[in-house]
């Protein structure tokens, strides 16, 4: 009996580590590039779009095999992901974190790869600048930029008097002198929200998010066209000095502390990126700071009428300093992928239509892009293109017209505006800086009444400096 | 010469190899376990204390760098708050967690008709994801007016409350959050140490006059004083480990009103990239619960027949 029982417990045993060394080195001879963009299985339209595009890119090279493998970047994943080798081959990041990767050597230089397609002197020179290190060696594809700007519930805006109709029902963004009706400074930002205030029960006029970074984010912004000339200033010597208690900065967070004492903004001292799409789309605020990338996230997760939104430009402090921080998405290659994977990633863009090419294949993959976004309802708007090529700017300018579902009038102002008033991120520890600045608008969120601001952005000001800027 | 050390029977390691011989398969049945425990616990256990003398890129060492980690650590203000909101988090939870599941495994003990359906109703919140638990209070926690509390607190006349974005508020509210869901288990291990008192005890007491609180104080406090001594000490341990309910509630704030050591462990190695930092704060949480465990156990440690002398005398008053 001992004798069968020892028997039985090393054969499974055995056969429990043969399957486990089995299961490992599976492959069908090709060349397997992953692709980090790929969309949740529930999004089921943008799922056979993608399908779409590997079939044709797999027809056309057919020693590749592409491979689904989504991974939604965030900071606090990415060491785990790339120390452990499980990075796919391509993924997208945002414009602030490039230089921490190519610090940390978890992205690879693609400089050669992208001249040799032709593609680097197409870039946009600013996006190019934020995906290379201080060499210019380049080490991503931007995919598209975006500016932060005003978000409008034209609806609610119209119900409490501030924008007007015309004949045809289309919301007025303007008065008869072509002046804007619509909030353009942070003071008429305030006199909307107490409408809004006085006319809508448990409902508020704007959204200041300040958890994950989002506050700083948004508050950078702010602090601009509050009369802040820069966050981080570089002094006489050479060296970054700090610059997140000047007098601009400050005003700004007293603005958002008379908002928050007046009951005038969303209640709440830990509201993340997600809150502005959910308070928007619930309809408990009426305006929110975003960046024009992300517009259609109330729509397509809150049924939020499309035809409700427009889109105006930053509003200005100070009545001079007007600016839009100018950020984006590129993709970026796994530095452990070969140099076979990372040129197939990099082919499999154009297919997606994300290269500065012009031929039948980008063409139909922009195409179907639009087509898929119809097909969701998702407003379809103007894309801050990363190539400057005129041949490819003018077929993807046409295209987004020809397949432009909204009403160009609510985005005109922004768009006409953003190349005076964009404004890169500030150069360095941006995320850090970011998470300072939340602590400071938490605090004022959370003790309007007694916060001293000034104080809260010196205290910012001299951990920034001390835990960061004098790494430099 | 050489026979002779073969059949050494006071060798280590003649004994070694007669444990494996007398129990080889008993050995080979552990052997999966020991090397996930191996792989999984006692390796990262002794590279975390390793790392946190080190230098770090990514989670490599890249060399050893003495005390840095751990005094950065300590010149970081945010580790200040978390130090201080650890022993919040512990204070709050011996008010809120420790005394509610007593209470609760009390008054269940005491239920005579649909004793299942209350044991059900009070562990139901514990099968419940932790994530989704957090959620879900965060909702009912919305500052909003109009959300679910605020508008409860209206009809009853009260203030609406900030609930979570007021700094002092966060601690408590969370600890609320953290026993909702965690009592329900606490409560069935007091339920069954009630459940193994005699009833002669209790039957003597009343014949002696003893009223129920009298009871409770006498009979039911001591002789379930192991347990809660017991789980007194796992409650603090694990609140030292509070980590997902303070990141997802409130991402650490407001300006890290509810930030735990392990959420700043946390920050350090996923927002900072700074797995020496990290690994330092993971050492020092551990040294701190070590010697509050040991503190604990020494100044509570009862003597083998503290209960029973307990009861003789008791036994002895009431015969007076």
């Amino acid at each position: 009996m001992k004798k069968w029982l020892c028997a039985a417990v090393a054969a499974i045993v055995g056969v429990v580590s043969l399957l486990s060394f089995g299961a490992c080195g599976k492959g069908n001879g090709k060349i397997k590039v992953s692709i980090g963009m790929w969309p949740d299985p529930t999004l089921t339209k943008d799922v056979e779009m993608y399908q779409k595009w590997e079939e044709a890119f797999e027809r056309d090279y057919p020693q590749y095999d592409i491979v689904g493998d989504r991974y939604e970047y965030s900071a606090d994943t990415i060491m785990a992901k790339a120390t452990s080798k499980q990075l796919p081959t391509v993924f997208q990041t945002y414009f602030t974190e490039p230089q921490k990767l190519i610090e940390n050597g978890w992205v690879a230089d693609i400089t050669d790869q992208l001249n040799e397609l032709g593609w680097l002197d197409k870039m946009d020179v600013d996006m190019r600048a934020a995906v290379s290190d201080s060499a210019g060696r380049c080490y991503g594809v931007p995919r598209d930029g975006y500016g932060m700007g005003l978000f409008l519930n034209c609806a609610m805006l119209y119900d409490v008097g501030v924008i007007d109709k015309d004949a045809d029902g289309n919301y007025k963004l303007h008065d008869d002198e072509g002046n804007p009706l619509y909030p353009t400074t942070f003071d008429e930002i305030r006199e909307v929200s107490e409408r809004i205030v006085e006319s809508y029960d448990n409902t508020y006029g704007l959204v200041i998010l300040s958890a994950n970074n989002n506050g700083g984010w948004q508050f950078t912004n702010m602090a601009w066209n509050f009369g802040c000339a820069a966050m981080q200033v570089r002094g006489a010597d050479g060296k970054y000095k700090a610059n997140l208690n000047d007098a601009g900065a400050v005003k700004a967070l007293e603005w958002i502390q008379d908002m928050a004492n007046d009951g005038l903004i969303y209640p709440d001292a830990s509201l993340t990126y997600v809150d502005w799409y959910s308070k928007i789309g619930s309809k408990n605020v009426a305006m929110a700071f975003c960046g024009n990338d992300n517009i259609m996230m109330p729509v397509t997760t809150f049924n939020f009428n499309k035809d409700d939104i427009a889109f105006v430009p930053m509003p200005t402090g100070d009545g001079q300093s007007r600016y839009s921080l100018y950020g984006g998405t590129p993709f970026v290659f796994s530095s452990y992928a070969t140099e076979e994977q990372i040129k197939g990633a990099l082919l499999f863009l154009k297919y997606m239509g994300r290269s500065p090419e012009t031929d039948e294949i980008s063409v139909s993959a922009i195409e179907v892009g639009h087509q898929t976004a119809q097909a969701k309802a998702m407003p379809i708007i103007q894309t801050i293109r990363p190539w400057t090529n005129a041949e490819f700017l003018e077929i993807a300018n046409r295209l987004d017209k020809q397949y432009t579902n909204v009403n160009p009038y609510y985005y005109a102002d922004f768009f006409d505006s953003l190349e005076q008033m964009k404004r890169p991120e500030e150069p360095y520890y941006c995320q850090d800086m970011y998470k300072l600045l939340d602590n400071a608008i938490q605090n004022v969120l959370s003790n309007p009444g007694t916060a001293n601001c000034k104080s809260l952005l010196d205290t910012a000001n001299s951990q920034f400096q001390s835990n960061y800027l004098n790494k430099l | 010469m050489k026979k002779e050390k073969l059949y050494d029977r006071s060798s280590v390691s003649y004994k070694a190899k007669r444990l494996f011989k007398r129990n080889w398969s008993g050995w080979l049945l552990m052997l999966p376990g020991l090397l996930l425990f191996l792989f999984f616990v006692w390796a990262p256990l002794a590279q975390n204390v390793i790392l946190s003398f080190n230098e770090t890129k990514g989670f490599e060492s890249v060399g050893f760098n003495n005390f840095d980690n751990y005094i950065r650590v300590f010149n970081d203000p945010m580790f200040t708050k978390a130090l201080a909101n650890t022993f919040k988090y512990i204070l709050w939870s011996i008010i809120i967690g420790f005394l509610v599941p007593i209470f609760l495994g009390l008054l269940l003990s005491e239920v005579v008709h649909f004793k299942p359906f209350f044991r059900l109703g009070i562990y139901f919140p514990s099968i419940v994801s932790g994530i989704a638990v957090v959620i879900m209070w965060s909702y009912l926690f919305d500052p909003n007016p109009g959300a679910v509390l605020n508008q409860l607190l209206t009809a009853l006349g009260i203030p609406v409350s900030q609930f979570l974005s007021n700094p002092s508020l966060t601690i408590p509210l969370i600890v609320v959050t953290m026993t909702w869901r965690g009592a329900g288990g606490t409560v069935l291990v007091y339920l069954s140490a009630l459940q193994n008192i005699d009833n002669s005890q209790y039957e003597a007491a009343r014949m002696d006059g003893a009223g129920a609180l009298s009871r409770v104080l006498h009979v039911t406090l001591p002789h379930i004083m192991p347990t809660i001594r017991m789980l007194f000490i796992l409650q603090i341990i694990s609140v030292f480990q509070v980590f997902y309910e303070p990141l997802v509630m409130t991402s650490g704030g407001p300006d890290g009103a509810s930030i735990s050591l392990l959420l700043l462990s946390y920050r350090y190695a996923f927002e900072s990239f700074d797995a020496g930092a990290s690994a330092a704060t993971g050492v020092i949480l551990a040294v701190i619960i070590i010697i509050l465990t040991v503190i604990y156990l020494r100044i509570s440690m009862p003597k083998k027949d503290k209960v029973s002398n307990k009861w003789r005398r008791y036994a002895e008053k009431v015969k007076k």
